[in-house]
C-alpha cells in the first residue's frame, strides 16, 4: 500500500548533518544502502536478461508477435504469437476481479460495520487464512473438485439462462476451462482485496461516521456517504493489487485452464494465459526460438505488470489529492 | 565528511557484492564422486533402482532431476549437468547447439492409450491407428461413431461426445504419440507433425502424466495417453491398439520387446523410431507406440571416466533386467553394440 508522504522535517532526512561520524551509523547506512541498491540492480538485471533472452524471437517476429494468434513448436513449422494468451490473461483476471470486488467490499463492510463483535475475530482470521492456502493446493482442488462441479451444475445453467451472450457458450466437456480458472482466481484474490479494504474501512475516523449517524443517516447512507468516499483511493489500489495477483498467477491457472489457443469468446472452452503458457512449456522447450518466444511472453507480462503498478500509484495519488485526505493508516 | 561517507558506502556495497559474487562462483564445485543429470520424466523411475544400486557398488552418487526432456537437452547444452536424458532424439539444430554431444539409447519404454468411457471396462476398447488419429484430429467426435463400432462389434458404446486429453507441457510421450499418429495418418503428418509439443487440433491439456490422468478421471468420454508405467501404477483403463500386422495388442514388456525388433542397424547418430512396426508376423505382438529413451553426454568432460563407467553399467543385461518391473524393456543386442561403440567416443 502506498501512502502519501507525511511532511518530513528536512534535518531528519539527513541523519549525519551536524553530528560526529560514527562507525555504527556508517555501517548501518552502508548495509541498508547496499540492500536498496541490490534490489534496484536486481530488477534491472532481470529486465535486461528477459529482453536478452527474447532477442531471437524479437528479431524474427518483431511487434507482430503481440497480435498474432499462433503457437506451433513443431520443427520446420515453427510460428509463435502472443495474442491468444494476452486475451486469456486479460479475460481471466478482469472477470475474476469483477466477481471478487463486490464480494470483497461486502466482506469488509460486514467485518467492520455490521457483524456482531463475537464472530468478527474468527471470520477475519478465516478469510485471511484463505490467502495462505498455497496456489498449487487451490489448483489441485480446482481440477479435482471445482472443475467437475462447475461442468455438471454451473456451466449448463449459465448456458441455458445467458446463452445469448457469446461468453456463455457450449459447456465444457471436462472440468478444465477458462471459466474454472476465473473462479479459482476469484478465490485467490478475494482475501487480499477484502483484508486491505477492511483495514481501510477501519481507518475511517470515528467522528466522521458518528457525525453522519448523528445527522440521521442510516447505516447504508453513512457507508455510502462517508466510508466509501474516504477509502476510495485505497480501494482502487487494493483492486489493482488483486488484479496484479490474478495476472501473474501461474500454477493454479495452469492446472485448471486446459491449455491451447483460445479462439472463441466462450468462457467454457480451454485456453492459456501468458503465465500458464510459460509455466507449462518453458522447462520442456526444445528449440531456441521456442524458448525465446516464451521469454518474449514473459517480457509482455513484465511490461503489463509494470504498467499496472504505475497505474495503481497514479490512481491512488489522484484520488487522495482530490479528496484532500490520507488513504491509509 | 560527505565525500568520505559516500566513499565508505560505495566501498561497503562493493565489498558485499564481491562477497556474493565470490560465494556464487564457488558454489558449482562438486565432489568428483557425484554425477548430476537432468531431463526426461519417463526415465526417472529407473533412477530409483539404478541410483542406490550404483552408489553401493561404486560409491559414486547419481543426482537426477526429472525436469522434462526439453529441460534436459538445454541443461546439457549449457553444461550445467554432467548428462541429460531425453525421450526424443536431438534434432539437427539441437545437436549442433549442444556442440560435441552424443546420444546413447539406454532404455525402452511405451506410451499407452487410456480412456474413461462409461460401461467400457479396462482393455475392452479396441482402436486402430487411423481411427485414433481421426479422434485426435476431431473428425470422429462421438463414441458410437461407425468407425469405432466397426472395431468393437461386441461392445455397447454410449452416444457420448469424445474429449481428447493431451500433455500441455512438452513431453517424450507426446513425441512418441505424435510420431505414431504421423506414421499412420498422412493428414496428421501434414497438419500437426511430430514433436515433444505440438499445436493440438483440439481437446484438453493436462500438466504432466498426473494432470492428464486427473482430467481423464473426472471426464466421462475422454481419451488420452500417458507413460505405460504411470498407467499401470494408477490402474487406468488401457485401450488395445491394432498394429500393422492386424493384431490387437496392449503395452507391456512383450509388446515393447517385439517392437524393438524393428531395429536392424543403428545409424551413426543413434536416432531410432520404433513406432508402428512393419506388417510382418515377426511383429505380431508389437505394441505400436514404443520408444527408445536416450542419455545425452558431451564427448569431452571432466567426469568422462565416471560417466562412461556409469552408462556401461546401466547398459549391462543385469541392470537392464532390474528395471523391467517399471516397464522398461531391455535394449536389443544390436542397439547395445552401437551404444557401447558410442561410449568409446567419451573421454576427458
Amino acid at each position: 500500500m502506498s501512502s502519501v508522504d507525511a511532511p518530513v522535517a528536512d534535518a531528519s532526512r539527513r541523519p549525519f548533518r551536524g553530528r560526529r561520524l560514527r562507525l555504527g551509523d556508517v555501517l548501518l547506512q552502508g548495509v541498508a544502502g547496499a540492500a536498496a541498491l541490490g534490489a534496484t540492480v536486481l530488477l534491472g538485471l532481470i529486465a535486461w536478461k528477459v529482453v536478452d533472452g527474447a532477442r531471437p524471437s524479437l528479431s524474427k517476429f518483431g511487434l507482430g508477435f503481440i497480435t498474432r494468434i499462433a503457437w506451433n513448436p513443431v520443427p520446420g513449422h515453427e510460428i509463435y504469437g502472443a495474442a491468444s494468451f494476452l486475451f486469456g490473461t486479460a479475460i481471466t483476471s478482469l472477470v475474476a476481479l469483477l466477481i471478487a470486488a463486490p464480494l470483497a467490499m461486502g466482506i469488509a463492510l460486514f467485518l467492520t460495520e455490521l457483524s456482531p463483535r463475537l464472530i468478527r475475530g474468527p471470520v477475519t482470521a478465516l478469510v485471511e487464512t484463505l490467502a495462505a492456502i498455497p496456489s498449487v493446493v487451490i489448483g489441485l482442488w480446482g481440477i479435482i473438485v471445482l472443475g467437475p462441479q462447475l461442468r455438471l451444475h454451473v456451466e449448463p445453467w449459465l448456458h441455458k439462462a445467458f446463452g445469448f451472450i457469446p461468453l456463455f457458450g457450449t459447456p465444457s466437456s471436462s472440468g478444465a476451462s477458462v471459466f474454472t480458472a476465473i473462479v479459482v482466481l476469484t478465490i485467490m484474490i478475494l482475501p487480499i482485496v477484502s483484508s486491505i479494504t477492511r483495514e481501510l474501512f477501519l481507518g475511517v475516523p470515528h467522528d466522521l461516521k458518528e457525525g453522519a449517524l448523528a445527522l440521521g443517516a442510516t447505516r447504508w447512507e453513512m457507508t455510502r456517504g462517508v466510508v466509501f468516499p474516504y477509502a476510495r483511493g485505497g480501494i482502487a489500489a487494493a483492486l489493482i493489487l488483486g488484479l496484479g495477483r490474478a495476472v501473474g498467477e501461474a500454477i493454479a491457472v495452469t492446472q485448471v485452464i486446459g491449455g491451447g489457443l483460445l479462439v472463441s469468446w466462450n468462457l467454457f472452452s480451454t485456453g492459456d494465459t501468458l503465465a500458464s503458457k510459460i509455466a507449462n512449456e518453458y522447462q520442456s522447450a526444445t528449440s531456441r526460438l521456442q524458448s525465446a518466444s516464451l521469454i518474449y511472453l514473459a517480457l509482455i507480462l513484465l511490461v503489463f505488470s509494470l504498467v499496472m503498478n504505475v497505474a495503481a500509484q497514479v490512481i491512488v495519488r489522484r484520488v487522495s489529492r482530490r479528496m484532500g485526505i490520507g488513504v491509509s493508516r | 565528511m560527505r565525500k568520505l561517507r559516500t566513499f565508505v558506502v560505495i566501498a561497503a556495497a562493493a565489498a558485499l557484492a564481491a562477497g556474493i559474487a565470490a560465494s556464487a562462483g564457488a558454489a558449482p564445485t562438486r565432489a568428483d564422486s557425484t554425477l548430476n543429470g537432468a531431463g526426461s520424466t519417463l526415465i526417472q523411475p529407473a533412477f530409483s533402482v539404478w541410483g542406490p544400486a550404483y552408489a553401493s557398488a561404486t560409491g559414486v552418487e547419481i543426482n537426477y532431476s526429472g525436469i522434462g526432456s526439453g529441460g534436459g537437452i538445454s541443461a546439457i547444452t549449457n553444461r550445467t549437468v554432467d548428462f541429460g536424458a531425453s525421450d526424443a532424439p536431438l534434432s539437427p539444430d539441437q545437436a549442433s547447439a549442444c556442440n560435441g554431444c552424443v546420444q546413447i539409447p539406454w532404455a525402452l519404454s511405451a506410451t499407452s492409450v487410456v480412456y474413461n468411457v462409461p460401461g467400457v471396462g479396462d482393455t475392452k476398447l479396441k482402436l486402430s491407428g487411423p481411427v485414433l488419429a481421426n479422434i485426435f484430429l476431431g473428425k470422429v467426435t462421438s463414441w458410437n461413431d461407425a468407425s469405432i463400432k466397426a472395431l468393437n462389434p461386441g461392445l455397447s458404446l454410449p452416444d457420448q461426445k469424445i474429449t481428447t486429453v493431451h500433455r500441455s507441457d512438452g513431453s517424450g510421450d507426446t513425441y512418441a504419440f505424435t510420431d505414431y499418429l504421423s506414421k499412420v495418418s498422412s493428414t496428421w503428418r501434414n497438419q500437426v507433425g511430430v514433436n515433444t509439443a505440438v499445436n493440438w487440433p483440439g481437446g484438453v491439456g493436462g500438466n504432466k502424466n498426473a494432470g492428464v490422468s486427473a482430467v481423464i478421471g473426472s471426464t466421462p468420454g475422454s481419451i488420452g495417453y500417458v507413460s505405460d508405467a504411470y498407467a499401470l501404477q494408477n490402474h487406468l483403463a488401457k485401450a488395445r491398439l491394432r498394429n500393422a500386422f492386424g493384431k490387437y495388442t496392449l503395452p507391456g514388456i512383450t509388446g515393447i520387446e517385439a517392437a524393438a525388433q524393428t531395429v536392424k542397424s543403428v545409424p551413426a547418430d543413434n536416432k531410432m523410431s520404433i513406432v508402428d512396426p512393419p506388417a510382418t508376423k515377426k511383429f505380431a505382438a508389437a505394441w505400436p507406440i514404443s520408444t527408445f529413451t536416450y542419455i545425452i553426454v558431451p564427448t569431452t568432460s571432466k567426469n568422462a571416466t565416471d560417466l562412461r563407467h556409469f552408462i556401461f553399467w546401466a547398459l549391462s543385461p543385469k541392470q537392464q533386467a532390474s528395471i523391467k518391473k517399471l516397464i522398461f524393456a531391455p535394449i536389443p543386442k544390436v542397439v547395445l553394440v552401437a551404444a557401447e561403440k558410442t561410449l568409446t567416443k567419451i573421454h576427458s
